[in-house]
């Protein structure tokens, strides 16, 4: 199983290579791996059908909960076999359809890591494993919109796709984790087994809205859908295989995935059911007012999303069972149809619909094709699509809100029989318009695919028994959790759901031949474009862009000074804060000690300081420094300390000295900053020199005990068998340290010689060239 | 968990001393060998860190034996949690040092100094992470800092480097003071500076001190400079724009590791009694270090500004781990960083091979087109950047997920979430660059010969290790998480 999901991923990485060297064929020969797929997980269907579905384990990270598990029910089998045979056709498909582009082994790469993410998606048990395959899709589609990068539109749109179905797959993540802590695995198949546990979870409406969120962005419902439209720049495969067929199908597999985990409450159904009902009549809305054939269908695929999803919502098993075989009939023809317009396309040159007509001299099994699949998708018998439609109005009207929905799927019915006449009718049959250049026949390999959707769809239609009870039954069984009993057939007798059916049809075959009239209509009331989601998306971008901008320019000045206030500023916050909640012992009371002198000596070092601030000649302040350096080495000096006061004496004068000596260099002060500024500094500058003396203040008022010099005094003699304290602590107590310092030194005199031989060895060459 | 204690205990520190003398060795050379010699400094450092490495994982004993030794009078600690911090922080030189020796020959600054400072600076780390005393600790940072100090100004002739190098000495001695000020807080409200004491005292006689708390606050700060979190981020950007790039690699890598280990030992195993006072500042510091990080490097069109930027943001991600603390929490800091070192490093080599002579070449413009002229290197860079953006199946990815577990399950529920709002943002400027790179053109054919990478053997290996680390940190992740699982519980 980890073979099958990880062969798309190495057939990705030698595609590029396999394809320089048969550039003609690699297309029937990269196909040979999803047919193989397909054959693989064809043997499955009888091991599902009868016991319990097999589940495949490899190690991983165990320690974090995270196996490579893979689990094979019903869902998994019928996502994984529409992956697998439309991924075959479609790829024999596009060896033709890119053939003598300069990129089409890295597209072939693409397309067969898109595969392989989608494949590890659907088969994946372990819900971390099913977040990383879900990414990778994104990001596969990503790259597949982009794929004709030189057009901004297609890099625009593939960003936009990423952007929304990346923030959807962090949802999904941040869901996954969250119900993960709730059941204390991250194993899929163990959450079915838990019960109702997390229903009542104080947890549940987060999950529930995380969830939906990546199902809604992934399977382009509305507010997220307007990136689906836009990911159209791709080439024709890829919208059919990614935009149609499977990728935007991953947020209703997810759905149905934790349907019997999370659904069955108020709160879903309402969510669920609402959004999808939205989703659906608004895109068959817009799927009349295009004129673009692959936009339309585009919109047609959120419709039908939109439907699977309000199905999923309702949750009966009626609706479910409606869910499923929808959804095989909608790959089918769907896919199909996006072929179709491909062809077109390639052909010539062309996919507006107004401007294309009478193509079914050039092109009779492709257009036999779109029509087949366009009567599947209008819902006309004997097709598959009729048969998912009787199903989907069954379940609506078992359902308490039945007029709404019901009315719902009318109109969508009628959008759909209309739109079905723009796509596979009229392009083919109506008379010839104005197509730019002389369109030619397509080969094999762009028929192959179409041609076979198309008639399978036709096949099933009329034969559903084929597929209900190894393919349908289980995946509805696997949604509901239960065993669900498939009967599937084309005639149930007259019906009043029949009667609906034929007035959409009637209805849709009125709209399509005013299309004209109605789209004039609709423009002219449209004002989607300029306050829909997709305005939003952008809105968004430009703020986000503008306030990062914003907070440069305030955070990032490049003045170092501006850095130091902020370090000050916040480090008054930090210290006061605590200053504040504690209780200071300052010992003020030994403050009465102060001898005279010490006074005298405090006042100066003050005075010192503040000469060094208010300075006006650089060296009246170096001057001013070195006092306050002077004043505290006396403090040392007074508090018996002279070793530490030599060393600060040495120091001083040095650095004075030093300092002086640079500075003859500079120029002198300017006045830098205006008198505001000055104020501004000083206010920080001034609490901050106060918290600095409440906190030596309390440090002095803290008695210690640890003392050194006992300590040594006591131990010289008896443990290092020395009389000279100094001695024994230099050689024997501190016998490393003192090695360190002359390492130090050692350092220090390398460091010179080397400062010494540049010196020398650029004075030799200045001499050598004059 | 064995012990063994003993006052002084010299093969505690065999890597630093061996580092110490390689970095001796190679001053010795500069000063007293032809100049025929100077194309060997980097190999004779790489030697050094490679031994050290030999070291740390074999002395005072085997890694898997789970000894913790103290020495020195419980000043030094060698236990899995500073050895695996060791580990990270010679990866980082070793890898370091290859990208830079091309890159020297080019700037023509092929001066042993360099990499003797490099070595210094690595010594500075590994004291940091074995510090089991507060004056240790400062010894090491402050010769980490020293170092860094010159190293960030290293290209002497470019008034950017200038810049960086002061700014850098001013604001990090200021951090220094607070540091300083801090351990003489916290001795002067324990009397002790012993970390492992300062617990016990804390732990005895409770917050008995005011002067605990204010020193607590004070170390914050001075971490805080040194990993970069926001508010006391503001040299990051500048230094890393200004010194030459594989220098910024390395800053970016072991110092900021080096400090969160410094930050962890004193604030887990010393300060643990101080939880409730700085759970709520690390809070907000992770909230503001992730959404500043992120947003400014939404706009920054220098490589290098942005990748700083994107490190303010990550340390952000490690402060999150951080204060979910525990063994989840400590052990993802440790994946995390690993991952980091890799991609962070990986991402750099490219940037130091496309920068060109002087570094004109740093701008997100740059690499348009690099995916045609120079696949592999793209396809590193691209790996590189997915792995920082967290796209699966990089090791980046699972370090966040680690991350964002431990947060979640410590509760800290609302830092998981500002922390995936921000892998989104972060998603599209480390995006804008493999955009560059495979859907943009360049602007004229010229400039796109001009702009030919230079790729030394060294460099393709350094690419070629991160991205292998990357990889398998992703992809089998396992043994990892085995390790730094053994490092935390030495934290214990």
């Amino acid at each position: 199983m980890l073979l099958a999901v990880v062969s798309g991923f190495a057939a990705a990485l030698f595609a590029p290579f396999i394809h320089r060297r048969l550039p003609r064929y690699s297309g029937w020969l990269f196909a040979t791996l999803p047919a193989g797929l397909f054959v693989y997980f064809v043997s499955f269907s009888g091991r599902i059908a009868e016991a319990e579905p097999p589940r495949f384990a490899y190690t991983w990270l165990g320690s974090l909960g995270i196996d490579l598990t893979f689990h094979v029910d019903g869902l998994s089998l019928l996502f994984a076999l529409l992956i697998a045979a439309i991924g075959a056709l479609v790829i024999v498909y596009s060896g033709s359809y890119l053939a003598g582009h300069a990129e089409q082994g890295i597209f072939f790469s693409h397309m067969l890591a898109f595969m392989a993410s989608m494949l590890g998606l659907v088969l994946a048990d372990n819900a971390i494993v099913l977040f990383i395959f879900w990414e990778l899709t994104s990001l596969s589609s990503y790259f597949l919109i982009g794929f004709d990068h030189r057009r901004a539109g297609a890099r625009h749109a593939a960003l936009q796709a990423l952007l929304v179905t990346g923030l959807g797959g962090l949802a999904l993540l941040a869901g996954l984790i969250l119900m993960g802590s709730v059941f204390g695995t991250l194993e899929i198949s163990q959450w079915m087994l838990t019960g109702d546990a997390i229903r009542f979870h104080v947890l549940y409406l987060p999950i529930v809205l995380l969830i939906a969120g990546a199902a809604f962005t992934k399977s382009a419902q509305i507010p997220f859908h307007f990136w689906l439209p836009n990911a159209m720049e791709a080439p024709a495969p890829v919208s059919t295989y990614l935009h149609s067929a499977t990728m935007v199908k991953a947020g209703i597999y997810l759905l149905a995935r934790l349907n019997p985990v999370l659904g069955d409450t108020v709160m879903w159904s309402a969510l669920v059911t609402t959004f999808g009902a939205a989703t659906m009549v608004t895109g068959a809305y817009l799927a009349l007012v295009h004129v673009d054939l692959k936009r339309i269908l585009a919109y047609t695929t959120i419709s039908a999303l939109g439907m699977m999803t309000m199905l999923l919502g309702i949750g009966t098993p009626i609706a479910i069972q409606a869910c499923v075989v929808f959804l095989l009939a909608h790959a089918l023809y769907k896919g199909a149809l996006f072929l179709v317009a491909g062809a077109i396309d390639h052909a010539t040159g062309v996919r507006d619909a107004t401007r294309l007509g009478g193509l079914f001299g050039q092109m009779p099994v492709v257009a036999i094709a779109g029509l087949v699949a366009a009567l599947s998708s209008a819902g006309v018998p004997p097709h598959l699509g009729f048969v998912g439609k009787e199903l989907v109005y069954q379940a609506l009207s078992e359902h308490l809100l039945n007029a709404i929905l019901l009315g719902a799927m009318l109109l969508t019915s009628i959008s759909f029989v209309a739109v079905a006449g723009v796509v596979g009718y009229r392009p083919f049959f109506e008379g010839m318009r104005d197509v730019a250049r002389e369109p030619h026949p397509p080969g094999l390999s762009l028929c192959l695919g179409p041609a076979l959707l198309a008639a399978l769809g036709l096949i099933i239609g009329v034969a559903p028994g084929l597929v209900e009870h190894w393919l349908v039954a289980p995946a509805a069984s696997a949604i509901g959790f239960q065993p669900v009993a498939v009967e599937l057939a084309l005639w149930h007798g007259f019906h009043y759901n029949l009667l609906l059916t034929l007035f959409a049809f009637a209805t849709g075959m009125f709209v399509y031949s005013r299309w004209d009239g109605f789209r004039a209509v609709c423009t002219s009331l449209d004002a989607s474009a300029s306050f829909g989601p997709a305005r939003g998306y952008d809105l968004l971008l430009t703020a986000t862009s503008a306030a990062a901008r914003a907070t440069t320019r305030i955070l990032q000045s490049g003045h170092l000074h501006f850095y130091l206030l902020t370090i000050v500023v916040t480090a008054i916050a930090l210290i006061g804060g605590s200053l504040l909640t504690q209780h200071l012992p300052l010992g003020v009371s030994r403050w009465s000690d102060v001898r005279i002198h010490e006074f005298v000596l405090a006042v100066l070092v003050l005075a010192a300081t503040v000469l060094v601030v208010r300075a006006r000649k650089l060296i009246t302040a170096v001057v001013s420094l070195g006092v306050v350096g002077y004043g505290v080495a006396l403090f040392f000096l007074f508090f018996s300390a002279p070793d530490l006061a030599m060393t600060q004496f040495a120091i001083e004068s040095l650095s004075v000295l030093l300092l002086v000596l640079v500075l003859f260099r500079l120029p002198e002060i300017e006045r830098y900053s205006r008198t505001s500024e000055r104020v501004r500094d000083a206010v920080p500058a001034l609490i901050f020199g106060g918290l600095m003396t409440i906190l030596v203040l309390t440090v002095t008022a803290l008695s210690r005990e640890a003392r050194l010099a006992p300590f040594f005094a006591e131990h010289s003699y008896p443990d290092a068998k020395g009389m000279n304290v100094v001695n024994v602590i230099l050689v024997d107590f501190r016998g490393l340290d003192t090695m360190g310092e002359i390492t130090v030194l050692s350092i220090a005199a390398i460091g010179v010689f080397s400062l010494l031989k540049l010196f020398l060895k650029g004075k030799r060459e200045s001499e050598g060239n004059p | 968990m064995e012990q063994v204690m003993s006052t002084i205990n010299l093969s505690a520190i065999y890597p630093e001393i061996i580092l110490t003398c390689f970095s001796l060795l190679i001053l010795l050379m500069q000063s007293f060998s032809t100049p025929r010699f100077k194309e060997y400094y980097g190999y004779v450092s790489l030697v050094g860190v490679l031994a050290a490495l030999a070291f740390v994982v074999m002395e005072p004993s085997s890694f898997f034996a789970q000894t913790v030794v103290y020495s020195f009078n419980d000043m030094w600690v060698v236990d899995n949690y500073a050895r695996f911090f060791k580990l990270i922080f010679l990866l980082g030189t070793g890898l370091t040092i290859l990208i830079s020796m091309k890159y020297l020959e080019d700037e023509a600054m092929q001066y042993g100094e360099y990499f003797a400072l490099i070595l210094f600076a690595t010594i500075g780390m590994m004291i940091m992470a074995s510090a089991g005393e507060l004056i240790t600790l400062f010894l090491g940072l402050e010769l980490m800092s020293l170092s860094l100090y010159v190293l960030a100004g290293y290209t002497r002739v470019r008034m950017v480097s200038n810049e960086a190098a002061l700014k850098y000495f001013i604001l990090g001695s200021f951090a220094t003071g607070f540091l300083l000020y801090g351990i003489a807080l916290i001795y002067g409200s324990t009397g002790t500076t012993s970390i492992r004491a300062v617990a016990a005292s804390v732990g005895k006689y409770g917050l008995y001190s005011p002067g605990l708390v204010m020193g607590m606050a004070m170390l914050v700060v001075a971490f805080g400079f040194k990993a970069a979190l926001v508010p006391f981020h503001m040299w990051t950007p500048d230094v890393y724009e200004g010194a030459p790039a594989p220098i910024t690699a390395f800053m970016s890598a072991g110092p900021k590791a080096a400090a969160f280990a410094a930050f962890a030992r004193v604030f887990m195993e010393g300060l643990p009694a101080l939880q409730m006072e700085w759970t709520w500042l690390i809070w907000i510091m992770a909230a503001l270090t992730m959404t500043i990080g992120n947003v400014i490097a939404l706009v920054q069109d220098n490589i290098k500004r942005m990748l700083a930027y994107s490190s303010i943001a990550h340390a952000g991600y490690v402060l999150v781990a951080f204060l979910a603390a525990g063994e989840l929490g400590i052990s993802s800091v440790l994946y995390y960083l690993l991952t980091y070192t890799f991609m962070n490093i990986g991402a750099f080599a490219i940037i130091t091979a496309l920068s060109g002579r002087g570094e004109p070449r740093v701008f997100v413009r740059d690499y348009q087109g690099l995916g045609f002229q120079h696949p592999f290197a793209a396809v590193a860079m691209s790996l590189f950047l997915f792995s920082l953006a967290g796209i699966p199946p990089t090791g980046g990815f699972m370090g966040k997920f680690y991350i964002f577990s431990a947060a979640v399950k410590e509760g800290y529920i609302g830092l998981a979430v500002i922390g995936v709002v921000n892998s989104v943002v972060s998603v599209y400027y480390y995006l804008r660059v493999t955009v560059a790179m495979y859907m943009e053109e360049p602007s004229s054919v010229r400039e796109a010969e001009a702009a030919a990478p230079i790729f030394s053997p060294a460099l393709v290996i350094a690419i070629f290790i991160s991205a292998y680390g990357v990889l398998s940190l992703g992809l089998f992740p396992s043994s990892y998480v085995a390790i730094v699982k053994q490092s935390f519980l030495a934290l214990q």
